[in-house]
């Protein structure tokens, strides 16, 4: 009988603090920005500021031949849209003078004798020039070139309209056929967010507490430290899955990215990533004074896990010790199950050694970060 | 202007108290250089792909061969039954299954398919990936001269500035931009509204010091700091990246400083805004950081931004300062080009000042 009303009153407890709990969050008008508005417009910036696309490089052309193969030569390099002419004529040091100043992106020059030399069937050079201060759009660019000359040639030699090379690559893309950059950076940026939003509204929650005095409150209650905790977790861990089905409804409506997986373990991992997030809020709670503190230190954390996340930039091309680095950071796990269940479509049987790390990294940080807030309030 | 002079030594005296705020000025910024300098590259190098040939002549392995040539791609295990499947799994980047009769019709002149499957969920690599093979493919045909005509118009292609397209010389660059708009402004913002949360702003409002020499005198403090931040990590840059100021180093020098007197500026007025020091510091996050990370041209060109969102990209000071660092240390550009870069940055550290000091004068005869 005893312990039976201890149960019930353990949870009428939890029942009215989680009540309380919400009540403060809907009311903080800082913190409704970040769960609600802060991730829509992170979205928005990031899925349309950043495109790793090579078009429309500024292309300057000095001419000396002026002859038709040089013009359907520069026909060529534009047809496409990877290069715009910006400007023709002028002197090869006034294009160079131009890359230099970056005014152009690339300068194309035709030697004079290029007719003469083409009809005895000599070789000629022509001269590209990238600015390469952009290495891996210069990379790109100087790629297509070598692709367009090359079937400029075999149109030129062998006279037929659109000749194929013997060795021809029938090239499909997977998982994203129209090369929409959107589509590789919404779902990195939907994990990058919810890690941020879940740190900052969790250290936010818990430090007010202890800045306004008000847990010294709490604690003269007949509460639990335990339950003190959980009427912080349930509540936010609630709040926040909506702002992951805002986030979600974002990259549909707006940014028509497709859903091809499953939408429950998607939402599963988003529910271990919440918890990743809001144990590394409790840890900066509880090693702060004030929320001022708890903020600043929150850019220690929060930069590292994010650029070693592979949300932006691929993982892979970093160097190895910082790939290794990034085995100890949960966020990259949960970044990997968002694109490979939104884009690639696939399941548990490919993804599980992800979700099984996700998972235990979400166990070890809430009971530890837990744990050495209790410790505190002891 | 002595007002000014001592307000500098009080803020600076003030800054030197709290560790925190020192690690977040010079401790940080170095970190995020270190993160952004090695661990931002846009390009991967080796790269997995997986290949299946059905054909067993020498031609198909003399074509596979090319393709691992270059450092760029490496071959990864076929896995699972289907093309999809090295995909499926995360094994490769990309799946090539070369047809039984491939070496027969190379041998006779006719077009030999190839069944190729690029992972595109990274679109920039599914670029880089698709140029490798079919400049493998290219290359192969010529070297076998078997190629459909002949290669009369030669390109010579020459990346000008970075030869061995070292991507840390486009990264490096744009970095110091980046970090040097995010700290200084962040340092300024929580001076000001620490004033504020404090109710020390009070005492300044019945000092004698008016507004305009209030906010000149934070100004001035904490460009001094952002200065002694830029030395700390352009040399690291030098030392770490081999950066080497190859442009007109005045030119530097004056976008430099009016380039931080913009960003602390911003700050100053984030700071006027915010009532609290935590509001401020989100605040300077959610505006400054994400558009000087995204809307400079930091990662990729400016020029790929969606309309309208391009036109914010022209106020934002970062962006003008890291077209002036890639200027200054890769392309050395001439000085009187670049002369727009210091006059649009100085407008807006103007505009800055004009606003902030006359909300504070506002607040001043409110209060």
């Amino acid at each position: 009988m005893q312990m039976h009303l201890e149960r019930l009153d353990f949870r009428l407890q939890l029942k009215a603090l989680i009540r309380k709990e919400l009540q403060q969050i809907l009311r903080d008008r800082q913190l409704l920005f970040l769960l609600f508005a802060m991730p829509i417009l992170q979205l928005f910036i990031y899925g349309f500021a950043l495109s790793p696309e090579v078009d429309r490089l500024r292309l300057g052309i000095v001419d000396h031949a002026g002859s038709t193969i040089s013009r359907a030569l520069a026909a060529c390099l534009v047809v496409n849209g990877v290069f715009e002419v910006e400007e023709s004529g002028g002197t090869e040091a006034q294009l160079a003078r131009k890359v230099q100043d970056g005014q152009l992106d690339a300068g194309l020059i035709i030697p004079a004798d290029l007719e003469r030399r083409f009809r005895s069937g000599q070789k000629t050079r022509v001269q590209v020039l990238i600015d390469g201060v952009d290495a891996n759009t210069a990379g790109i660019a100087g790629g297509y070139v070598g692709q367009i000359l090359a079937a400029f040639n075999r149109q030129l030699t062998t006279g037929t309209q659109l000749p194929r090379e013997l060795v021809a690559p029938q090239i499909t893309f997977a998982y994203n056929p129209g090369l929409i950059s959107s589509w590789f950076f919404v779902p990195g940026v939907i994990a990058l967010v919810l890690n941020l939003v879940s740190t900052l509204v969790s250290s936010a929650a818990l430090v007010r507490e202890k800045d306004s005095g008000t847990l010294e409150q709490l604690l003269m209650t007949p509460v639990s430290s335990l339950q003190i905790l959980l009427a912080k977790i349930v509540p936010l861990s609630f709040l926040l899955m909506i702002t992951v089905f805002v986030a979600l409804m974002v990259a549909f409506l707006i940014f028509q990215v497709p859903f091809r997986g499953n939408l429950l373990l998607f939402l599963f991992v988003s529910f271990l990533a919440i918890l990743v997030g809001i144990s590394i809020g409790i840890a900066l709670a509880a090693y702060s004074e004030n929320q001022r503190q708890s903020l600043l230190t929150s850019f220690f954390v929060n930069l590292p896990v994010i650029q070693l996340s592979g949300a932006i930039a691929p993982l892979e091309s970093m160097p190895e010790i910082f790939q290794w680095m990034s085995l100890l950071n949960p966020l990259r796990y949960y970044v990997s199950c968002v694109r490979s269940i939104i884009l690639k479509g696939v399941g548990l049987e490919e993804i599980w050694p992800n979700v099984l790390a996700l998972a235990a990294y979400a166990l070890i940080l809430l009971s530890l970060s837990s744990s050495r807030f209790r410790k505190q309030l002891k | 202007m002595r007002r000014v002079f001592s307000q500098v030594t009080k803020e600076i005296a003030q800054f030197r108290r709290d560790r925190l705020t020192l690690a977040l000025a010079f401790f940080l910024p170095f970190v995020a250089l270190l993160l952004y300098g090695y661990a931002t590259r846009l390009e991967s190098k080796n790269i997995p792909v997986a290949v299946k040939s059905y054909d067993t002549g020498t031609l198909s392995r003399a074509y596979i061969d090319t393709l691992f040539a270059t450092n760029q791609l490496i071959p990864a295990r076929f896995r699972g039954s289907d093309i999809m499947g090295p995909l499926d799994e995360g094994e490769a980047k990309a799946a090539i299954i070369i047809p039984a009769q491939f070496s027969r019709e190379v041998a006779q002149g006719r077009v030999a398919d190839i069944q190729v499957v690029i992972d595109a969920s990274d679109v920039n690599n599914a670029r880089v990936i698709k140029n490798c093979v079919i400049a493998a493919g290219n290359y192969f045909a010529r070297s076998r001269d078997i190629a459909r005509g002949r290669q009369l118009i030669v390109p010579q292609v020459r990346l000008w500035f970075n030869p061995g397209r070292d991507e840390a010389l486009y990264v490096a660059p744009g970095a110091i931009a980046v970090i040097l708009w995010i700290f200084p402004c962040l340092l300024s913002a929580l001076a000001m509204s620490r004033e504020k949360e404090q109710g020390t702003i009070l005492q300044l409002y019945v000092s004698s010091i008016t507004s305009f020499e209030l906010v000149l005198g934070k100004a001035l403090a904490y460009t001094l700091i952002a200065l002694a931040q830029s030395v700390l990590l352009i040399a690291a840059s030098m030392a770490l990246f081999g950066l080497r100021l190859v442009g007109d180093p005045f030119m530097f020098v004056l976008s430099l400083v009016v380039f931080l007197a913009s960003s602390v500026l911003f700050g100053t007025f984030a700071g006027t805004r915010a009532s609290t020091q935590s509001a401020a510091v989100q605040l300077v996050a959610t505006t400054g950081f994400t558009t000087a990370l995204l809307l400079s041209g930091f990662l990729y060109p400016l020029r790929n931004i969606t309309y309208p969102l391009s036109l914010i990209s022209n106020i934002l000071p970062a962006r003008y300062f890291v077209e002036e660092c890639r200027n200054a240390f890769v392309r050395g550009a001439d000085f009187a080009s670049q002369l727009y870069i210091p006059l649009a940055l100085s407008s807006c550290a103007l505009f800055l000042y004009l606003v902030t000091s006359n909300i504070l004068r506002k607040m001043q005869l409110k209060g």
